[in-house]
């Protein structure tokens, strides 16, 4: 791989010797009849296939396990419901229409979603149990949380338990017969059934990585995706006699509705110069010398990279453009709206490979 | 519930302040129907070695269920990695041979109520049964002054999820559990290049009531929804080869107190142990490359 190297060392003792040049070395090669590729033998701009399998847990409501390369990562969403008594900020919504325009604030302001993110699971040398969560663990959780709520994949209307009252309950057994026409007393229309929210569902989000190799954040996004869209929440309604929710178990459960297709795509800036190099260069104005962007990085181009780029994106409307969700940078300034541009095209490649290996 | 004891971990999501329940269902779960295993057998056994290339060592395990409910056919997925050997830190005092550390942790969602991410008291007792269990089976003397880390991450128990609400809280499935761990531990030590004096394999027997009124019977691997009640059951590490066994756990209460029924129930359990090692073997080999063979 390091061509014309006078060393007699392995390309792999090279790696872990000097890893920048040897990189660089692959990137770059001295010999203009060598390929330029990267160490994992990939071109810059190439993505690990994913490969993603649905409904293998239990115990949970919906789960998935997507892998990209050597990245495992198990994802299990489960329900669990919570009355509107135990929210302290409730606010009660007049009528039972279900706006959409209120689904945001009522997932976000009664915290319906928690999506946890696991590292320690021995998944990298770096990741052993025993120790509070790192800080890669603690971002990937809120970036995941973050976009879960800006993307808007979930309505909040499928996470709503209602109580209802109407004429067929009036009709039923006694005990039920009081309750209902006080209710029904209440409102003011006496023939239209009322329906009122007294439980939601919590989705806690579980993710587990059982084998890291660079990009956890894009293989977690496709897990919680690939999971909410196998989610099936069971029918529930409100007991009122023994003020709980009640799942019926004769009724199929239902599929919750996950509007779009948010892809998450990240790359790696690989510059020529070293850490140390760059900084002298930045405060002299130097140029900016060449740099990569290596998409989908491994952990070896991450340990050797500052910047790093996230585009979310959901090519999934007919017709219609790309829509860009999100867009995170870190670290560097080689990446500038040029690059930026080029970038999305390569993550809406990534969009295709991942809606064919979701459906 | 149990999950929100602890302060509010802020270095977690944590979800809204109330009180959430798992699902209450309005009807109880339709019996299960159960096909029946034969006497001498246990239950089939999926293993699989380097799912986490980035550890030194690994393997996968996961028990078939015949008579599943759920989406998969499949209960108990373990995944265990091995990180070392390596060297300790330099504040560590000497230690003549490796110093073996064991985690087991259940995922949030392994089982019928959602755990928690802190290590609770199972667990911790699951992980020194495992260190008990695989001390014995490396060669410590091997690597003075380094440790070895074997993590064991259950992503699914051995629970039947349309099982009564009672039955599980006796944890009798902790034993298929660690058997499980000690299995794929040991699969994924071997995987991690580790000097071992055997492939130990863990197995368990059980003495149960098949129905209300049939008289108790000693089985092998007992999936804990199947039966009745469960009277006693032990838990085995057990070493082939060198006919050994490094940890024993034995659980429950036997009628009268028979010593021969004792017996019994260890014998049982090495039977299964055995086949379980069969399984390790043979997922060894497979790992194997052709010309690694030759060399």
């Amino acid at each position: 791989m390091a061509t014309q190297s006078s060393l007699t060392l392995s390309s792999t003792t090279f790696a872990k010797l000097s890893p920048h040049p040897y990189l660089l070395a692959n990137l770059q090669p001295s010999d203009a009849s060598t390929p330029s590729s990267r160490t994992n033998g990939r071109q810059p701009t190439q993505a690990r296939p994913p490969a993603i399998n649905t409904s293998s847990l239990t115990h949970a409501h919906g789960s998935a396990v997507v892998r990209t390369g050597d990245t495992t990562v198990i994802c299990g969403v489960r329900g669990e419901t919570l009355t509107t008594s135990q929210i302290p900020n409730y606010r009660s919504e007049p009528s039972s229409t279900g706006t959409t325009a209120s689904d945001t604030d009522e997932l976000r302001d009664y915290d319906l979603l928690v999506p946890n993110i696991e590292l320690a699971t021995g998944c990298a040398p770096n990741f052993l149990p025993g120790v509070p969560p790192t800080t890669l663990a603690q971002t990937l959780s809120t970036r995941v949380y973050s976009l879960l709520h800006s993307s808007d994949v979930l309505n909040a209307e499928d996470l709503r338990i209602y109580h209802e009252t109407n004429h067929d309950d009036v009709a039923g057994d006694g005990n039920d017969d009081d309750e209902s026409m006080q209710d029904v007393a209440d409102g003011e229309d006496i023939n239209a059934p009322t329906r009122k929210v007294m439980a939601y569902w919590v989705l806690y989000i579980d993710l587990l990585f059982i084998s890291l190799d660079g990009n956890p954040f894009d293989a977690a996004w496709a897990a919680v995706l690939a999971a909410l869209r196998d989610t099936k929440l069971p029918r529930a309604r409100w007991d009122a006699d023994r003020e709980i929710v009640l799942c019926s178990r004769s009724e199929a459960a239902l599929p919750l509705s996950v509007s779009g297709l948010p892809v998450a795509c990240t790359a790696a800036v690989f510059t020529a110069k070293e850490r140390l190099k760059q900084t002298q260069s930045r405060n002299t104005g130097g140029e900016k010398g060449a740099f990569w962007i290596l998409v989908d990085p491994d952990r070896f181009e991450e340990s050797l990279c500052d910047e790093t780029v996230t585009i979310v994106v959901d090519c999934s409307a007919e017709g219609e453009e790309t829509k860009i969700l999100g867009i995170s940078k870190s670290g560097g300034t080689v990446v500038g709206a040029d690059v930026l541009r080029r970038f999305v095209q390569v993550a809406e490649g990534r969009w295709r490979e991942f809606k064919n290996a979701l459906t | 519930m149990e999950v929100r004891v602890a302060m509010a971990d802020r270095r977690r999501v944590n979800g809204p302040v109330g009180t959430t329940l798992p699902p209450i269902y309005d009807s109880p779960a339709p019996s299960r129907s159960r096909t029946e295993k034969p006497e001498n057998a246990i239950r089939k056994i999926f293993l699989k070695t380097g799912v986490t290339p980035s550890a030194s060592g690994s393997a996968y395990l996961e028990l078939e269920n015949p008579n599943a409910t759920g989406p998969s056919n499949t209960s108990l997925k373990l995944t265990c990695t091995v990180h070392g050997p390596r060297a300790l830190p330099r504040s560590a005092p000497f230690s003549p041979h490796i110093i073996l550390t064991t985690h087991v942790k259940y995922a949030p969602f392994a089982t019928k109520q959602r755990r928690g991410y802190l290590r609770d008291a199972s667990e911790r007792d699951l992980g020194v049964h495992l260190e008990t269990a695989l001390r014995g089976v490396i060669i410590a003397d091997r690597w003075p002054k380094s440790g070895v880390d074997i993590i064991v991450t259950i992503i699914e128990g051995d629970q039947d999820r349309n099982a009564p609400e009672n039955q599980h809280e006796e944890g009798w499935d902790t034993m298929n559990v660690l058997s499980g761990c000690i299995t794929v531990a040991s699969a994924a030590i071997a995987d991690a290049g580790i000097d071992c004096v055997d492939t130990v394999a863990g197995g368990v027997a059980a003495l149960v009531a098949k129905e209300a009124s049939s008289p108790p019977s000693v089985v092998l691997d007992p999936a804990v929804a199947d039966y009745y009640k469960i009277y006693a059951a032990c838990c085995i590490a057990y070493l082939p080869t060198r006919d050994e066994v490094t940890n024993i756990w034995f659980k429950g209460q036997l009628p009268g107190a028979n010593v021969t029924l004792y017996n019994n129930l260890v014998e049982r359990s090495l039977v299964a142990c055995r086949n379980a090692n069969r399984v390790i073997v043979t997922a060894l080999k497979q790992s194997i490359t052709p010309e690694q063979e030759v060399s």
